[in-house]
């Protein structure tokens, strides 16, 4: 991304999952006993859910869109270096590791 | 309340959060859309709720549901949009994801029990809204010139050259988020910083410098604050997020189990 993309402040709309998820799944009011979920590791759910929309036709499906236009899945530093990452994502996430196309 | 229909599956309900006793609930699709989100009142409060099955949502169960990404995504959505839709109506205080109770008993005990607390914490953020911002800089660049080092000694002073870049660029970030957060604080009521999103997570090329949680009364005021921040600095991406309810303004009597 360059600065001058950086320059000024942009409302994000609708809300990145980064976002929602760090706040629903670690904060708000937590009530002992009953069922509840325990603490998990958002970072690594961030980064599972967001594999699953980028390699997920689903997505759209869900109407879910808030990935177009993202540079990161779309690849805009090159196809090879994508790749690359979201096989690392992927093995730290646990998931089969993506075929190549 | 009405008899229920009787069901093969056991049930349990599923509570979004929290707001006052007979506040507008605007409708909004819950975690299992074919049940109605409804507001059970209990004193001075409300617990916004809706039927869950047990088979879905109970511990034992959930352990599985949780590894799957698909399912966690859609159910963490409706959540947030249950929760928002009651922010329309008024002041929420929001759950944390999967709060779930096998019967409504034992969630109108914690109503009744939490009751002052939980209208205490509404009364603060009566007409307040949680408003996100982050703070990006381009990632630091590498110069490589270690690795190009035809001896001994330039690749020492390259390597040293490197790390002192280093330590200045997190000095210098160091010093953004601060001055930056400094000022939003003027903006608000209160405020929180977060932790910083990693770039998988953010999904972003640039770096998080700064993540910060503000509550706000005064909207307009807040990001025109910011605008003229983001104008003043070009060293900086700045993202605002929100209206939020606020998740990181439940009080701390309420948000530890």
């Amino acid at each position: 991304m360059s600065s001058r993309e950086l320059e000024s402040y942009r409302p994000s709309q609708p809300a990145q999952l980064a976002d929602v998820l760090e706040r629903v799944l670690d904060k708000g009011i937590v009530i002992a006993g009953d069922i509840q979920i325990n603490l998990l590791d958002i970072e690594l759910l961030t980064v599972k859910i967001r594999l699953l929309i980028a390699s997920a036709d689903k997505a759209r499906e869900m109407g879910i869109d808030w990935w177009q236009g993202d540079p990161f899945l779309h690849g805009r530093n090159g196809q090879g270096e994508l790749e690359e990452r979201l096989r690392r994502l992927e093995e730290k996430a646990g998931l089969p590791t993506t075929e190549e196309p | 309340m009405a008899a229920l229909p009787l069901r093969e599956e056991e049930t349990g309900w599923y509570l979004y959060g929290v707001v006052a006793s007979g506040a507008d609930l605007p409708a909004a699709a819950g975690v299992d859309p074919r049940e109605e989100v409804v507001a059970l009142a209990e004193g001075p409060v409300a617990g916004v709720a809706s039927r869950v099955s047990l088979s879905e949502f109970d511990e034992a169960a959930l352990a599985e549901r949780l590894a799957d990404a698909e399912w966690l995504e859609q159910k963490i959505r409706a959540h947030e949009q249950v929760v928002e839709a009651a922010l329309e109506g008024g002041a929420v205080m929001p759950c944390r994801f999967c709060t779930v109770y096998r019967d409504e008993r034992e969630l109108r005990r914690f109503l009744s029990e939490r009751g002052d607390a939980l209208a205490d914490a509404l009364a603060r953020v009566e007409g307040l809204v949680e408003l996100g911002v982050k703070a990006f800089a381009a990632p630091a660049p590498s110069s490589g010139e270690a690795s190009r080092a035809e001896s001994g000694r330039a690749y020492l002073e390259a390597r040293r050259r490197e790390q002192q870049e280093r330590q200045e660029l997190a000095r210098s970030r160091g010093e953004i988020a601060a001055q930056l957060h400094e000022r939003l604080l003027g903006f608000a009521e209160d405020s929180v910083v977060l932790a910083l999103q990693s770039r998988d997570v953010s999904g972003r090329e640039a770096e998080m410098v700064f993540n910060g949680a503000y509550l706000v009364a005064d909207r307009g005021r807040f990001e025109d604050g910011l605008a003229a921040i983001a104008r003043e600095r070009d060293d900086v991406g700045l993202e605002l997020t929100g209206p939020w309810p606020p998740y990181n303004f439940v009080p701390e009597e309420l948000s530890r189990p």
